[in-house]
């Protein structure tokens, strides 16, 4: 669950990629769900996350080598209700969000921006609190498709189908279990954007692991958010996750 | 800003052809890795992975060899730049390195201004604006006069040379304006002894203090800070006037430009005035068109990547302005201007006034070889929503109207003056 939101970001440029690949030979590749679940197992078990009813996430958001970054708070309620914000240096204020039905965006640059359709469904996914424990709900169908390296790990690469949407690609390591890198084309209204995201450096808090950093890959821009701290079942104001004024105004034409 | 700067270089590195001296044996290995550096860069980043249909290995093995038995330096730019040239695309092009830099006196000489902006029409420099309450205009430095000098350049063979240079460039004029601005720019403070024309024709000499530009000064990551403004006010009785100098600083000008719209929201038109704005962010575009479009999915253009296409999509800011738009431009109008004006006049959303914009339009980069040259190279390409490419094309006014000296000197801007008409006539 606590994984979905590093993309978040990447949500707002749009993107996924697939890779093709093959078993190595000789391998017999595990099922998808079992090393789904053995994710679930190894990041803190069933129990542990749902014990979690909500969580705030504090971190920053930087673009690697260009000197542009900012602040980033992530808000998520269950089922699948999410607030982020990202305020960028010397650029403005980014929130995204959805209150579990509507699922927007609004920026000082472009303004407000309702989603639809498959962008719709790709936020509500990414929005959704348990979702390592509700994958068989959000994805159609999963495969292990290959074995791969993934800075010099073993890792077995799963292309999961969602519901609605693009194919997902997913990496996790053989030996840690752990989730290291995701290829995902998001479809937003600036188009379909490949892009791809690694993760790392993994810690304990309240009993789940979850990676403090994210590097991401979209149209040849690197960018990374790093995260210090992690509030589960936390107090959220109640109104967190209503829709923005600017939401609301667009909403009623 | 800095793709300008690359339009302006690409060309100048065509006009190379002096006779060089022979390569020693260590340029020649650096040339040949730096040929191999430009068709790789290529290979890895041009937008489009078919290359038009070209074999880019093919082209490779044709020039390798080329280059290897090249006898001077001007010789392997000619072949590196021939390379390019398959491509078929401007903002390709091999810098040398005793010209790159040369068109960006600005930089190298302090940015504070005379005061005054400039642009070279029929290849005379005219003052077209004094800003108010500066040592220029105390000076009674008027629009419409003439610079010949500055600081005891005579400015004639300068604009001469660019002229020529640009001859056939859509970025002639903005190039002009620059090579003129660029000699007047200086440290804060110091004088720029000025020879101008006024109006009666005579020849006067003013000291101008100069003075820091207009605005706030504004950062945007690791790029050189730049001084931004934006002014609004009512004009010509029930019309909007704005105008910004770059599309930076989204912070400040999104909020002002979005609360000027809103001000002027009875009024019966707007005029956005991107004449010498060359440019900036090109999702402050979208964010602006917002104001004026009530309808979703629609878009400004799309710029084509080579990992994806991104649609420069709009997205409505209620309450939208639903008057007539006028939407000014020149020369000297580039980049994310170009590509918020030609995207609304493609909507059919806002009517163009002016002359023909600057036809830089693409994102492009510029990076150092190991011989000292450089590669300029176009990081996407750029179709505005009606179909048309922008580069090297420029937008084209619906409505084409030219400054003179004669309508400066009088306090005219036929420009403005064409718009304010357009707006009136559609009450």
């Amino acid at each position: 669950m606590h994984l979905r939101y590093r993309l978040m970001p990447a949500v707002f440029l749009a993107g996924l990629l697939c890779h093709a690949g093959a078993a190595r030979a000789g391998e017999v590749l595990p099922k998808a769900e079992e090393i789904l679940d053995k994710f679930v197992e190894a990041t803190g078990g069933k129990a542990a996350y749902e014990k979690i009813h909500n969580e705030k996430v504090t971190g920053t958001f930087e673009f690697v080598g260009k000197g542009v970054k900012g602040a980033m708070t992530n808000y998520r309620a269950e089922p699948n209700k999410m607030y982020m914000r990202i305020d960028l240096e010397n650029i403005g204020a980014i929130e995204d969000g959805t209150d579990g039905e509507t699922a927007w965006t609004l920026s000082v640059v472009q303004g407000p921006h309702i989603k639809t359709g498959e962008e719709r469904a790709v936020s509500l996914r990414e929005a959704t609190l348990r979702a390592p424990l509700e994958w068989r709900k959000l994805y159609k169908n999963a495969e292990t498709a290959a074995v791969e390296d993934v800075n010099g790990q073993a890792c077995y690469k799963l292309v999961l189908t969602p519901n609605e949407g693009k194919p997902e690609t997913q990496y996790y390591d053989k030996k840690s279990k752990l989730l290291v890198k995701m290829s995902v084309t998001v479809v937003s209204q600036m188009g379909e954007i490949p892009t791809e995201t690694t993760v790392s450096d993994y810690k304990e808090q309240d009993g789940l692991l979850s990676p403090r950093k994210s590097h991401h890959t979209v149209l040849g821009q690197e960018f990374e958010i790093t995260i210090n701290q992690i509030e589960y079942n936390t107090e959220i104001p109640n109104n967190r996750f209503d829709l923005p004024a600017e939401i609301k105004a667009l909403a009623a034409k | 800003m800095r793709s300008l700067r690359i339009v302006a270089v690409a060309l100048v590195s065509s006009a190379l052809a002096c006779a060089q001296p022979p390569l020693t044996a260590e340029q020649k290995r650096l040339n040949l890795e730096s040929f191999e550096f430009v068709w790789s860069t290529i290979r890895d980043q041009y937008w489009d992975p078919t290359f038009g249909g070209i074999d880019w290995t093919a082209v490779r093995d044709e020039f390798r060899p080329r280059i290897m038995r090249a006898a001077t330096m001007a010789e392997t730019r000619t072949l590196m730049s021939q390379m390019l040239e398959r491509l078929g695309k401007s903002h390709f092009a091999i810098i040398p390195s005793d010209i790159y830099g040369d068109l960006d006196a600005r930089e190298e000489s302090g940015t504070a201004s005379a005061g005054f902006d400039v642009r070279v029409i029929e290849n005379h420099a005219l003052v077209i604006s004094v800003q108010e309450g500066s040592p220029a205009a105390l000076q009674g430095v008027h629009s419409g006069w003439e610079i010949l000098s500055i600081d005891g350049t005579d400015l004639a063979p300068r604009i001469e040379k660019v002229a020529g240079l640009y001859r056939n460039s859509t970025t002639r004029e903005l190039y002009l304006a620059r090579s003129v601005l660029g000699k007047l720019a200086g440290d804060e403070g110091s004088l720029a002894q000025i020879q101008f024309r006024d109006g009666s024709g005579a020849r006067i000499v003013k000291e101008i203090q100069r003075i820091r530009p207009q605005g706030s000064l504004a950062k945007f990551g690791y790029l050189p800070p730049s001084y931004v403004w934006i002014k609004s006010r009512k004009i010509g009785g029930d019309a909007g006037y704005l105008a910004f100098n770059l599309f930076l600083d989204p912070a400040r000008l999104m909020p002002e430009f979005g609360n000027a719209v809103h001000y002027f929201a009875e009024c019966a038109g707007i005029i956005v005035d991107l004449r010498g704005n060359p440019g900036g962010l090109g999702i402050m575009a979208m964010g602006m068109a917002g104001w004026f479009i009530d309808k979703p999915d629609q878009r400004l253009g799309t710029m084509y990547t080579r990992q994806a296409p991104v649609k420069f999509a709009l997205n409505p800011r209620p309450p939208v302005y639903h008057g007539a738009l006028a939407i000014l431009v020149d020369g000297c109008s580039a980049s994310t201007s170009e590509v918020f004006a030609g995207g609304m006049k493609d909507l059919g959303r806002a009517r163009i006034f002016g002359t023909r914009t600057a036809g830089a339009a693409l994102p492009s980069a510029i990076d150092r070889l190991p011989n000292g040259d450089a590669l300029q190279h176009a990081l996407a390409d750029y179709i505005s929503e009606g179909g048309r490419t922008l580069e090297g094309v420029g937008v084209i006014p619906d409505v084409e109207v030219k400054l003179t000296r004669d309508a400066l000197l009088a306090g005219h801007d036929p420009v403005l003056d064409a718009a304010i008409e357009w707006i009136h006539a559609q009450k």
